[in-house]
């Protein structure tokens, strides 16, 4: 089932190492890539699908992680996480491009996979293995492409205090779609006006207080660098689960609107099925027994 | 629970501290499929029930070596004094039948220093042997391994007798119950549940809770109470941010959940060390103290009323501020904590224990705790 559901455009490895690494790179499993103008014929002759990278065509994103500011103070404990989903949205249809410190090319394409854009990454060589074992395992699950699923709308102005609202719902796992107008379709649509709070982090909680807790989506526990992406449509359900840690996610727990008895989960680097598993009472939970860089969970009424 | 704003009766609080105008409490919403025994196990079959039993010999306050003997008999006594039987092996047969798998709840929050003291689990292993509790149906408890692992329980147990902890990997909820939690908000944290762990749902049919006497930043001071509640359940230190802590309606509501609070029949307080500011860790020996003393009950409340005292009557002696101290010139944020007893890291709450009392887990009236204190 899982092949069956969202597909969206593989990321694509940048590889500026030049074609005399084609063994390695083809060892890695990877058969389509982008690589400086001038190589293209020469990647192409050691039987790579490969293309020009073209910078005017990417716009560049910071590279996703998280980071434990210890030593900074602030009114909270929760790790400050990079991730660049609220872009995805704020620019539909846009092309990126990573330039992925080492450790954090499967982090990239994950997040780019589960946010459904067009993303090239340029991997650290060490990374290559696993970057491709990253693409292989995307590419076995992907599908036919199912709708993003959304809590809310947001009028977007562009200003910066919008984009940060927008960060902070989307680190708060509170799902929203931009739009341009207000959408009859949703319960709440957000826009910056004269009365709205000048913090985005309160904006954000003001959301969620409007929202309820109890109409979300999704929610998750257990984990506080987990980020949840959802696709679906009337009867089927994508659950894209990016850990953005470093750092393996042991027994996260999810919870989603509607009851779905049927499910499938697949994990990168990762084995397992779900555990704890109910579909009753208008919502469906599990608990992921671990999750490494990104798992999807496919559910089915 | 009715949200509502709550003036704290004066009844046993010092005049200076008697009025504090709450904040309304918030909303929990307690998830369980367990109903409780009859009666549950707290307040138990002894309510408003304490034996205690002092013993210079127990501890050598300079080397900190315990006298096994003492301790044994400290537990003889205490058992027989709080149940009122002639033999130990009744005292404990009214708890414990050999089918019994009987959860042991350490504390180690404050270990190495100050936690439940290896040859006070021992004896109590020891009896659990003598009505036939196998070791293998005995499991020490705790939530964090890196804390237990520095008290070398195996050593003193043994073998079959498990130790067991919840989270190796510190925020791991693997090992908690998905399906018995209690949900509430605090300060709009996004993860707003804490489980139970699941060997105390799924497993354990009895738990004996071993707390120590300890002074806490947050909660007053943490006993019966706060062992069973913080220690049985995840994600709790949620509950305080800035100078704010909502120990005073958390920790006796976790205390509630069934099964929680019918399985934890017997409450045996470690009194031997004590910690009187800084706790509940213990680095600083400064602010260790030796009571010598071990409290027995199924009446967490009258335990922890008995504690309270306890520990202000030490801070008081040391010329620290008062356990019931919320005045905020007192709150400071940063180390000064650590080495000041005078100064609180939040608005310390030891109401907790008369608000359990009101859920129904004991007795808080001073004037109606019987108290059978035994000098060995």
């Amino acid at each position: 089932m899982l092949a069956l559901l969202a597909a969206v455009a593989l990321p694509a490895l940048y590889w500026d190492q030049g074609p005399a690494t084609a063994g390695t790179v083809k060892q890695a499993g990877i058969e389509r890539l982008y690589v400086p103008a001038g190589e293209q014929a020469a990647w192409k002759t050691a039987g790579f699908d490969a293309q020009g990278f073209d910078a005017a065509r990417f716009v560049k994103v910071p590279a996703p992680g998280v980071r434990y500011q210890m030593d900074v103070a602030s009114a909270t404990t929760v790790p400050w996480i990079d991730a660049n989903g609220w872009r995805f949205q704020r620019k539909s249809g846009g092309s990126y491009y990573y330039d992925a410190p080492p450790g954090k090319a499967m982090l990239a394409a994950a997040e780019a996979y589960a946010n459904g854009v067009e993303a090239m990454i340029h991997a650290d060589a060490k990374d290559l293995p696993a970057f491709g074992r990253m693409l292989a395992f995307l590419r076995g699950i992907d599908g036919q492409t199912l709708p993003a699923l959304a809590n809310f709308g947001v009028i977007d102005n562009g200003s910066a205090q919008m984009g940060e609202v927008m960060n902070l719902v989307a680190r708060r796992n509170l799902l929203f779609e931009v739009v341009r107008k207000a959408d009859p379709k949703y319960d709440i649509n957000v826009q910056i006006g004269p009365e709205s709070p000048a913090n985005p982090s309160q904006f954000a909680a003001l959301i969620r207080q409007k929202l309820t807790d109890e109409k979300r989506l999704v929610r998750i526990f257990g984990s506080d660098v987990v980020l949840v992406r959802l696709n679906g449509d009337g009867t089927r359900v994508r659950v894209h689960l990016i850990n953005y840690s470093g750092r393996k996610v042991e027994g996260l727990r999810v919870r989603l609107r509607g009851e779905y008895p049927t499910s499938a989960l697949a994990t990168f680097d990762a084995n397992g099925a779900l555990e704890d598993y109910s579909a009753a009472d208008g919502a469906t939970e599990f608990t992921v027994p671990s999750i490494d860089v990104y798992a999807a969970v496919d559910l089915r009424k | 629970m009715k949200r509502r704003t709550f003036l704290q009766a004066a009844a046993a609080t010092p005049a200076a501290f008697a009025a504090e105008v709450r904040d309304p409490l918030p909303k929990y919403r307690i998830v369980t499929r367990y109903q409780p025994a009859t009666p549950p196990g707290m307040p138990g079959i002894f309510p408003g029930t304490v034996a205690r039993v002092h013993a210079e010999k127990a501890i050598d306050a300079n080397t900190e070596k315990v006298d096994v003997a003492t301790v044994r008999e400290m537990m003889t006594r205490g058992m027989r004094a709080l149940t009122g039987d002639a033999d130990t092996r009744d005292s404990w047969a009214r708890f414990f039948t050999p089918a019994d798998v009987v959860g042991i709840k350490l504390n180690c929050s404050g270990a190495p220093g100050t936690a439940s003291t290896p040859e006070v689990i021992a004896e109590i292993v020891r009896n659990l042997g003598i009505v036939g509790v196998k070791p293998e149906q005995i499991w020490l408890y705790e939530r964090f391994q890196n804390q237990v692992d520095t008290m070398h329980y195996d050593r003193y147990l043994p073998a079959g007798v498990h130790i067991w902890t919840a989270e190796h990997d510190r925020g791991s909820i693997q090992s908690y119950d998905p399906n018995t939690y209690v949900e509430v908000t605090f300060f709009g944290e996004d993860d707003t549940r804490s489980n139970v762990s699941r060997p105390v749902s799924e497993q354990f049919t009895k738990i004996i809770n071993v707390p120590n006497m300890k002074d806490h930043g947050a909660a007053g001071v943490t006993g019966c109470l706060k062992n069973i509640a913080y220690g049985s359940f995840s994600n709790v230190a949620r509950s305080h941010s800035g100078p704010k802590s909502n120990t005073y309606s958390f920790i006796g509501t976790l205390a509630t959940v069934e099964p929680v609070r019918s399985r934890t029949v017997l409450n045996v307080m470690d009194g031997l060390r004590g910690v009187w500011h800084g706790g509940p860790f213990s680095p600083n020996r400064k602010f260790r103290f030796y009571p010598k003393q071990m409290m027995f009950g199924t009446d967490p409340v009258a335990m922890d009323r008995l504690l309270l005292d306890v520990i202000d009557d030490k801070r008081k002696a040391e010329n620290a501020i008062s356990v019931w101290d919320r005045s905020m010139d007192n709150v400071k944020a940063g180390d000064g904590y650590d080495n000041n007893p005078s100064i609180n890291r939040f608005i310390r709450e030891p109401g907790h224990i008369e608000y359990a009392s009101k859920l129904g887990l004991g007795v808080y009236d001073i004037n109606k705790i019987q108290q059978r204190k035994i000098e060995l």
